[in-house]
């Protein structure tokens, strides 16, 4: 679970009656939801889901057919005063400049005096572990380092929200847990944070609530235990010796050398169904119910069909 | 915020073009062409006079008969020179090796040919024959003039000041087109040199992906006028970069590299003429800028911008192709036209306008047109930036940008939706 921090109800995004219509085709549909203050915020979709299409427009880049659209009150615009943070799924900077003049340039263009955007720059390529680069051109470094450059840009101006579209994209592990460690502490300093990502774990870990849209409908929100709850369903692991009756009060998901996952039907007691097995003559070494996780309920909204990466 | 961003935009773009070798590169390349070609102009220039010198000054034996009655005796045994009665006598000699050289002057030498024989020594070296002969000629005339002022007076060497009027005052010559030529020569060459990296100027943050960065951190119109204004510094220095050797070789290699003598201190600075042709200036570059940047929002990328770099050297080039028109006949109805189309407009107008063709109100509407018409396009630029630079891959409807109602524009193959 996220890092604690000062969420309000107070919402800092508020989206409602969201459409959006490119051409003859409606991307999203009658969206509406929430972005508490202070909150870390998953919005969750397979490709195609609308969820680039809805931070665009939020940010202005495109403009909605139909709904409003507000960060603290009004439509965003770039000198609005509201101090933003977003990368873009579409990464990129200035290729041929050196690191430390596209970071002071946007420091610049985010309110910082060139000083104070250059010694925050060192200060943040030191801890990124690319302190070493900042005088080499972009297009010479990696595009782990060109990722985390783009981010030091995004999160310069201790943005009160953050948008990060597909943040870990490209990252390899390593990278990966110092970015959460970098977004941990751009939430324990206030910042609110939306967050697309196709890693239900990092979910989990960071978000205090979510979204999840197909085919630009919301099919759950709320927190991360609301949406399990809503999606219902406790898995069942079961360790056993003997064979599983069938039963109405479950179903059967894998039974693999004595490891099965049951699936509890609706209102299904576990404690009744382990009675139920015990009787039964199954042979429960181990039985142990959990929630569905987030990664199961991605699969089951989207298909199996759903891929990890754009 | 506006204002510390925009001067933020104009010293970041500007900073950037300054500091690239390749700038540098097409910056330099037409001054030291100028400057290899004005070395190889005097070197040739001083090469030419030597020899000239040396094949005039040449002193070798010879034989001459005078039919004119022109060539001073003295002068020409000076010169090395033997009279002779025959032609024939002359010719045989040279041809059997006798002599050198001989040359036939005839009675009338301004309407007759001198005749010159002489061996062979080669295609350059001959030429010294002729030119013993022509100094031969002169210096008997001049000697038979003896007086230094009638001889000045023929060799040609008197300057002239000419003074003409017009409405009863004196009217101004070429020291009055001179100064507003100088906003031709600008317009041309900032076009011209700094036209593809107009183009390029927002396909960079297109091809980069920095768009969406860009779009949520400033005000595009801040960023395009940035641009603009940045690209106009980038100009001027571009400019003072190539007037450099021009002032260096009028100043320092006048003679040697045969310019005009030209009295700087002569020139007349018409004040309506220098405003209308810098406004001219300032007015045709945001327009042709404006414009420019557009395409860029619109094309993907710089190979498929860059068909359109040529249309525009073309507007630029057939104003100067009806120069002579706008010269010799500004009311032509096609000097009109190109007068009052904009993209043809500023060469036209500012030729119009050196030349004193230019009345005021013609001026005045040109700048308005020029100036109401670079808002437009700027909007027009910024509108399409704004809503199509995030077409990554794909190139723009400008239908469906302009009569963009909410969302009309298809989405971005690359973005994701």
């Amino acid at each position: 679970m996220s890092a604690p921090t000062l969420t309000t109800t107070e919402p800092l995004v508020h989206i409602a009656g969201f459409r959006m219509d490119f051409g003859r085709t409606t991307v999203i549909r009658d969206l509406s939801f929430d972005i508490r203050r202070g909150e870390t915020f998953g919005f969750l979709g397979s490709n195609g889901s609308g969820k680039t299409t809805t931070i665009r427009a939020l940010l202005g880049i495109y403009q909605p057919t139909a709904g409003v659209l507000h960060i603290d009150g009004r439509p965003f615009s770039p000198e609005a005063g509201e101090r933003l943070g977003y990368l873009p799924e579409e990464r990129g900077l200035y290729k041929k400049e050196s690191v430390i003049d596209v970071m002071v340039y946007f420091g610049r263009l985010k309110g910082l005096g060139a000083e104070q955007a250059r010694r925050w720059s060192r200060a943040y390529l030191e801890r990124v572990g690319i302190g070493d680069k900042e005088k080499v051109r972009l297009d010479k470094l990696s595009g782990g380092q060109q990722q985390k450059v783009q981010l030091g840009v995004t999160i310069m101006n201790d943005p009160e929200l953050l948008i990060l579209d597909e943040p870990t994209k490209g990252f390899d592990p390593v990278n990966r847990r110092l970015l959460m460690d970098i977004i941990d502490d751009q939430k324990r300093a206030g910042s609110t944070v939306m967050m697309v990502t196709h890693q239900m774990e990092e979910v989990e870990r960071l978000c205090d609530r979510v979204i999840l849209l197909k085919d630009g409908v919301s099919r759950a929100y709320g927190t991360v235990e609301e949406v399990q709850e809503q999606f219902g369903g406790t898995i069942l692991h079961v360790d056993h010796t003997g064979d599983l009756p069938s039963s109405a009060a479950y179903r059967i998901l894998s039974d693999d050398g004595g490891h099965a996952q049951l699936e509890a039907a609706d209102g299904a007691d576990p404690a009744a169904i382990l009675r139920s097995l015990v009787e039964a003559g199954a042979g429960v070494t181990r039985f142990a119910p959990t929630r569905k996780s987030l990664d199961d309920i991605f699969v089951e909204v989207y298909g199996a069909g759903a891929t990890e990466e754009d | 915020m506006a204002r510390h961003n925009l001067s933020t935009v104009i010293a970041f773009e500007f900073r950037r073009t300054v500091t690239k070798r390749r700038f540098w590169a097409i910056t330099l390349i037409l001054p030291i062409l100028v400057f290899g070609l004005g070395g190889l102009i005097i070197a040739s220039n001083v090469s030419t006079a030597k020899t000239a010198d040396q094949q005039k000054n040449a002193r070798f034996e010879f034989l001459y008969s005078d039919a004119s009655g022109l060539i001073d005796p003295g002068v020409a045994k000076e010169y090395g020179g033997t009279k002779i009665a025959s032609d024939a006598e002359g010719v045989e000699e040279v041809q059997i090796g006798g002599t050198p050289a001989y040359f036939a002057y005839p009675a009338d030498p301004a309407t007759q040919t001198v005749k010159v024989y002489g061996e062979d020594a080669g295609v350059f070296q001959n030429s010294k024959y002729s030119a013993v002969a022509q100094s031969l000629l002169a210096a008997s005339v001049e000697k038979k003039v003896d007086d230094p002022t009638d001889v000045a007076v023929l060799r040609g060497d008197v300057n002239t000041s000419t003074t003409t009027f017009k409405d009863g005052k004196p009217a101004p010559g070429f020291e009055a087109i001179l100064p507003a030529l100088i906003f031709l020569a600008a317009f041309f060459v900032v076009i011209v040199f700094l036209g593809n990296q107009m183009l390029n100027s927002t396909l960079e943050e297109k091809e980069n992906r920095v768009t969406e960065m860009i779009l949520t951190t400033i005000n595009p119109t801040n960023l395009l006028i940035g641009k603009v204004i940045s690209l106009f510094a980038v100009g001027i220095i571009q400019l003072a970069v190539f007037a450099l050797p021009m002032l260096v070789g009028f100043l320092f290699f006048r003679d040697q590299l045969q310019l005009p003598n030209f009295d700087l201190s002569g020139l007349v600075f018409d004040p309506q003429k220098m405003i209308v042709g810098a406004l001219i200036l300032i007015g045709g570059f945001a327009l042709f800028t404006g414009t420019l940047v557009a395409v860029g929002a619109i094309m993907p990328t710089a190979k498929d911008a860059a068909p359109v770099f040529s249309v525009v050297i073309f507007a630029v080039v057939i104003p100067l192709y009806a120069s002579g028109f706008a010269i010799s006949s500004p009311q032509a109805p096609i000097v009109q036209l190109l007068a009052y189309f904009p993209y043809t407009a500023p060469i036209t107008a500012l030729i119009l306008n050196a030349f004193g063709s230019l009345p005021l109100w013609q001026a005045i509407v040109i700048i308005v047109e020029l100036f109401a018409l670079s808002v437009v396009v700027l909007r027009i630029a910024v509108r399409l930036f704004r809503y199509g630079s995030i077409e990554y891959t794909s190139k723009v409807r400008v239908r469906d940008v302009l009569g963009r109602r909410p969302g009309r524009a298809e989405p971005s193959q690359r973005g994701g939706a």
